[in-house]
């Protein structure tokens, strides 16, 4: 099975280039992280990407994969097009090969406030929900922040220090949503301005690669629901 | 108030109210058009003279004209940069718009005194 990888080592290359493997004897049903660490066991140990638990939970080996962002570990290579492209997440900084460097993703995140802010006494015994309140979360919470919608989004491309993301918004709205949180009014004033939340143009492209299926233009448009009736 | 002249909710929402004015405003012009015995200037012009047609009319150029605003402003905030480039193309565009406002304008009252 035949490979083509984005190569870059700031040290040592002048500019990025593509890098040919070849592995044989790929058992059906491999995924493509299996196969990424095989070529970097047997054939090129400088060879770098982030992984972690391989199962689709952690985030990290979120990667462009012909074409499309996805996590390698949950993309099996039974469904990809040969040669298989592989590229870093596209609109971030490159730190090496497929690693590139989340700092303006991790910002847009803490942006959003993504935790709960109460600020009545605690009270002793848990913040209860009802089986509806908590229904409400779901799509929402799942998220892994593995930033593969944020990078397909042209929107996060021409303005990622100003427009948040669908990965932040989705995150915003799971507060917004949630019954607990105490900071209603003040999540929706600090998404207001032309450029935090309303950049979104529908484009949907973070919809088609989210790999847990999750719909953060659904989310996006529960928040402007909400901002409208706020506002009337 | 901004540079932008309107800035987050507002612009979204009047984009998509316009947008529903202007479909409905196209649809009903299509019908007129085609349900019209003769197409010719004055038969235009006695359309228009009908206070109805003056009236939303003169809503359908007020809506065109903030809906072509702010997704011009959208354009221009998705794609430029430089806020030099960025103050110059919109106070271009906001000429034009105002321009041609003015002008409909001053068709659609003529319409009414001729």
């Amino acid at each position: 099975m035949k490979f083509k990888i984005y190569r870059y080592n700031p040290e040592t290359d002048k500019k990025p280039y593509v890098q040919d493997y070849e592995l044989d004897k790929v058992e059906p049903g491999t995924m493509l992280l299996a196969a990424l660490l095989r070529i970097k066991d047997e054939q090129d140990q400088t060879l770098s990407f982030r992984r972690s638990c391989g199962e689709g939970v952690c985030g990290s080996d979120g990667m462009n994969i012909n074409g499309t962002n996805g996590l390698a570990c949950v993309t099996s290579l039974d469904s990809l097009k040969q040669p298989v492209e592989i590229r870093p997440l596209p609109g971030l900084p490159v730190i090496r090969d497929l690693i590139i460097d989340m700092e303006q993703f991790y910002k847009q995140y803490r942006a959003v406030k993504p935790y709960l802010v109460v600020n009545d006494p605690m009270p002793e015994v848990e913040l209860l929900q009802t089986p509806e309140q908590r229904e409400k979360l779901d799509g929402l919470y799942e998220c892994v922040l593995c930033a593969c919608c944020s990078t397909s989004c042209p929107s996060f491309w021409w303005n990622p220090d100003k427009f948040l993301g669908p990965a932040a918004l989705l995150q915003a709205s799971r507060f917004i949503e949630d019954s607990r949180d105490q900071d209603f009014e003040k999540r929706l004033e600090d998404l207001e301005g032309p450029f935090k939340l309303f950049r979104c143009h529908t484009i949907m492209n973070c919809v088609n690669v989210c790999p847990k299926g999750l719909n953060p233009t659904k989310a996006i448009g529960r928040i402007k629901n909400k901002m409208v009736s706020r506002s009337l | 108030m901004s540079l932008y002249v309107l800035e987050g909710l507002r612009p979204w929402v009047i984009q998509r109210v316009s947008a529903v004015y202007l479909a409905l405003f196209f649809i009903y012009v299509a019908y007129c058009y085609f349900s019209a015995e003769v197409i010719a200037y004055h038969a235009w012009k006695g359309w228009l003279y009908n206070p109805f047609n003056t009236t939303v009319t003169g809503i359908f150029v007020i809506a065109i004209l903030f809906h072509a605003w702010i997704g011009m402003r959208d354009v221009v905030l998705d794609y430029v940069h430089n806020i030099m480039i960025r103050i110059f193309i919109l106070a271009v565009f906001i000429g034009v718009l105002i321009g041609s406002g003015l002008w409909v304008f001053r068709i659609l009252l003529l319409s009414v005194v001729a």
